[in-house]
């Protein structure tokens, strides 16, 4: 076949696969996990913890499943059509945070094993084994982990101790003690966002997140068994400093030809048209030379078409509900009703929101609070 | 004269117009959905992960069934053995319904066993007490004497642990459980019988995810 047609040809079956555009649902159903995730933080922000639950384990169940296959995935790879067609799962500081709520709600419904196996994987979304830099550094996943084990076997949280350590940028975690039967899970601000960079949006950023306060102080009102207590809630980890010190991914170089071929087509296209239209105009009506000019200036329309319908953008779909920065302290605490107040301070220690909690301790398991700066 | 194989610009122009008809298509592959699709506990379905999953728990509750069905110490038992089971500790990175392994057990057990061992309502203790406690002040009817303890107490208890391992490439990861159950004298803290059984899987993620 003569090598124009062929290209002609190449062209039109590349179009026919592309610029088809999704229905709503079928949308929907692609952003699921996102929704799920922003719903379930929601309920977990308003304390209905049973209806966060069901909706995290959805969205476990998605990221457990293996991926190979997946026809979004597949056709967020094709040249003409988006990344964000591709089933959302998230980055991976995304993923670590369903896992890190997830793993909450199972120590609160006293499953401290269950959370252990959520902290674990949630680990492992961060971890990038062929880059050891990349290794999972969140303190906390690690802390927990360990505290876990110790609790439930009374030892074999020294490895993931020695991980959180090596992870610690600011305050350390105490050592394990695991008389405690209080857990405080806090957390403070508005996490990253992320953004398209590049001539066409094909460079994936993240927006710096932000928190008034900077670490919190929780105090336990008196009793008649138990004095005033006030202890501090440190921060451990930063979700900014997470999303932004993975790595690359293996779609930036996707989206990265994607943009080359955009350019290169789109070169091509502005050649062709030229060219065609001088050759077009030099020649007779009829001649070979507009013949040749004619078929140069269809080839430049299809090339322009073809790199107008390349779609390297992105995707910038975001769990944008996230926190900033995520604290943890633990005490014990002998069971009874209990009331008592966490303190969101600035960085000059000045108290920026404050959260009254009412909370039973019991013998049988661990209180577990979940307090956030943006609870509703 | 020799005229190249061009196309026309009017060929050209249908064929764009063609091409641009035929791009406005829905993009949705089975809009009306797939119907639901039947499948037996065992078998490994199309939506898998390398998690624990219900073809795994049958496997390993089936194995360990017929195992502790085998184990002499159980055959040569005086009386019928009774078995409280106690919680399966989770040690891997799936968190999972742990009930789940030991229900089953159980339950293959009281089928296939036909009287050799019985298992005892340990998770039920209030509603039993309870019962018992209306059927000694009379309030419901008693067929036996109501002031006499009958609650048995365990000749064993069945428990068991699931560990992990896993390895994660940039193209996919690879877990590898151990599921390992033990029957335990609670006199002697003799272990009596463990089996175990290991399943290891792996997957690739699309380059898209990755």
């Amino acid at each position: 076949m003569f090598p124009f047609r062929r290209h002609c040809l190449v062209a039109l079956l590349v179009l026919l696969a592309g610029c088809s555009s999704l229905s709503p649902e079928e949308q929907a159903k692609r952003d699921r996990v996102l929704n799920e995730d922003r719903e379930a933080l929601t309920h977990l922000r308003s304390g209905n913890y049973a209806a966060a639950r069901p909706l995290l384990d959805d969205v476990v169940t998605t990221l457990g499943g293996v991926t190979a296959g997946d026809r979004s995935a597949r056709e967020a790879r094709s040249y003409f059509k988006e990344e964000s067609r591709k089933s959302f799962r998230g980055e991976p500081y995304e993923r670590v945070m369903t896992y890190y709520y997830r793993g909450i709600l199972y120590w609160m419904d006293g499953e401290p094993d269950n959370a252990r196996a959520c902290f674990r994987t949630a680990a492992l979304q961060d971890a990038d084994p062929e880059q050891h830099q990349f290794d999972c550094d969140y303190v906390l996943l690690d802390y927990l982990d360990g505290l876990v084990s110790e609790k439930l076997s009374g030892g074999g949280g020294g490895d993931a101790l020695k991980r959180a350590m090596k992870s610690v940028r600011g305050t350390a975690p105490p050592a394990y003690n695991k008389a405690l039967n209080v857990m405080v899970f806090a957390e403070m601000g508005h996490g990253p966002t992320k953004y398209a960079a590049g001539e066409h949006g094909e460079q994936l950023h993240f927006s710096a997140g932000s928190s008034a306060a900077v670490t919190a102080r929780f105090r336990v009102d008196p009793t008649n068994d138990l004095p005033s207590l006030s202890i501090p809630v440190p921060v451990y980890d930063d979700l900014t400093y997470q999303a932004t010190t993975r790595g690359g991914r293996q779609m930036d170089y996707i989206l990265a030809n994607k943009a080359v071929f955009k350019d290169t087509t789109d070169t091509f296209g502005n050649a062709a048209l030229v060219s065609g239209a001088i050759l077009a105009s030099q020649g007779g009506r009829g001649s070979n030379m507009d013949e040749i000019g004619a078929g140069l200036l269809v080839a430049g329309l299809l090339s322009k078409v073809v790199s107008a319908a390349t779609t390297p953008a992105a995707d910038t779909r975001s769990w944008e509900s996230l926190p900033n920065l995520l604290g943890f302290a633990a005490l014990k605490l002998p069971p009874g009703r209990r009331t008592g107040i966490i303190e969101f301070l600035g960085p000059s220690g000045q108290v920026t929101t404050s959260r009254q909690v009412s909370f039973e301790v019991t013998p049988q398991r661990d209180t577990v609070l979940f307090l956030s700066d943006r609870n509703q | 004269m020799n005229r190249l194989a061009f196309p026309t610009p009017l060929t050209a122009s249908m064929l764009l117009g063609a091409l641009l008809l035929a791009g406005c298509a829905s993009g949705v592959r089975n809009p009306s959905g797939m119907p639901v699709t039947r499948m037996n506990a065992d078998e490994q379905g199309a939506v898998a992960g390398t998690g624990i999953e219900s073809q795994d728990l049958v496997a390993v509750t089936d194995k360990m069934a017929r195992s502790i069905l085998t184990n002499p110490e159980l055959q040569k038992a005086q009386g019928t053995p009774r078995i409280v089971l106690l919680p399966v500790e989770n040690q891997t990175r799936f968190a999972i319904n742990k009930d789940l392994f030991l229900d089953r057990i159980r339950v293959q057990l009281n089928s296939k066993a036909q009287g050799k061992v019985r298992f005892l309502a340990r998770d039920r203790m209030e509603a039993l007490e309870k019962e018992q406690e209306l059927k000694k002040q009379g309030l419901v009817t008693s067929s036996a004497d109501p002031n006499v303890r009958e609650f048995k107490g365990a000749d064993f208890f069945l428990t068991g642990k699931l560990s992990g391992l896993t390895t994660k490439a940039r193209a996919g990861v690879s877990d590898y459980i151990l599921y390992t159950f033990q029957l335990i004298d609670p006199r002697t803290s003799d272990i009596l019988w463990e089996d175990s059984a290991e399943i290891k899987k792996q997957g690739n993620d699309d380059a898209a995810y990755r």
